[in-house]
């Protein structure tokens, strides 16, 4: 796939922006996931998405080809969302979402750090369980169980995308692990 | 288990797949005695289990047409080096 995106990148840097389209269309699933599992939001998680594939193409000549493309567009991505996640406005999702239907506007109209009443935790879907209990992850660990987890990233490979040393990624994830398990006890 | 704090590291470590030789004969040694330890091990291998029974997502359809809308136009490459 690598020697694939990179013949698409030079035709991009030529100026073909069609090559473009069909990055997105290999990577919009790998980028969107990333995106919700970290906001924990469908319409924010196609947003950021959507916003970081615009940030490569405009930046794409300073990809090296030598690295590979999904770490650093994850980079992109990764950081984008914990932007996001840190200027949260708690009224933010109050008028994102009213038209969706989905069953995680239940929750997602909350913040994350507010707690539900454990009755309701316990009555969710497992689908809702899981994205609840990520979201109400400190953000600095849920970016690498995310990644780890979800993504099955090697942490070599989450340590290049989030710019930070090997040891902090596995402190991270330890310490993230440590926090599910808490948070998971009254289960 | 506050005794074991080493105990608990090593069972990050295995976890990661990435405990020497020596830790995990330690760790195997002192599970075999420990309860709590035991108890810790296995609450942690539910919450990977938990994270990882999260379906796969795909992005919305009409996903790539929204980044198309939003890319900078042809005509005006301000951003764009070549």
């Amino acid at each position: 796939m690598d020697a694939l995106v990179n013949k698409r990148i030079k035709e991009v840097l030529k100026g073909d922006q069609n090559a473009f389209t069909e990055i997105v269309e290999l990577y919009q699933d790998k980028l969107y996931r990333v995106c919700y599992r970290m906001l924990g939001n469908k319409h924010e998680a196609e947003d950021i998405a959507q916003e970081a594939f615009v940030r490569a193409f405009i930046n794409i000549h300073t990809f090296d080809t030598n690295r590979k493309f999904s770490t650093w567009l994850y980079r992109i991505g990764t950081n984008l969302c914990i932007d996001r996640i840190r200027k949260k406005k708690p009224d933010y999702f109050l008028d994102a979402e009213v038209a969706g239907t989905e069953s995680l506007n239940m929750y997602s109209q909350v913040a994350s750090k507010e707690e539900l009443p454990e009755d309701v935790v316990l009555k969710m879907e497992m689908q809702e369980r899981v994205q609840y209990e990520i979201t109400r992850l400190p953000d600095k660990y849920r970016a690498v169980i995310v990644l780890k987890y979800m993504e099955d990233l090697p942490l070599q490979e989450i340590s290049e995308i989030l710019e930070m040393p090997l040891g902090t990624v596995k402190t991270r994830i330890h310490r993230g692990r440590e926090a599910l398990r808490k948070q998971l006890s009254k289960m | 288990m506050d005794k074991c704090p080493n105990i608990v590291r090593y069972i990050h470590e295995y976890l990661d797949g990435d405990i020497s030789r020596e830790h995990e004969l330690e760790l195997k040694a002192h599970l075999a005695n420990c309860e709590k330890c035991q108890q810790h091990m296995h609450e942690l291998n539910k919450v990977t289990a938990f994270i990882q029974s999260a379906s796969h997502i795909t992005a919305p359809s009409g996903f790539v047409k929204g980044v198309n809308a939003r890319m900078p136009k042809e005509t005006s490459r301000a951003g764009m080096k070549r």
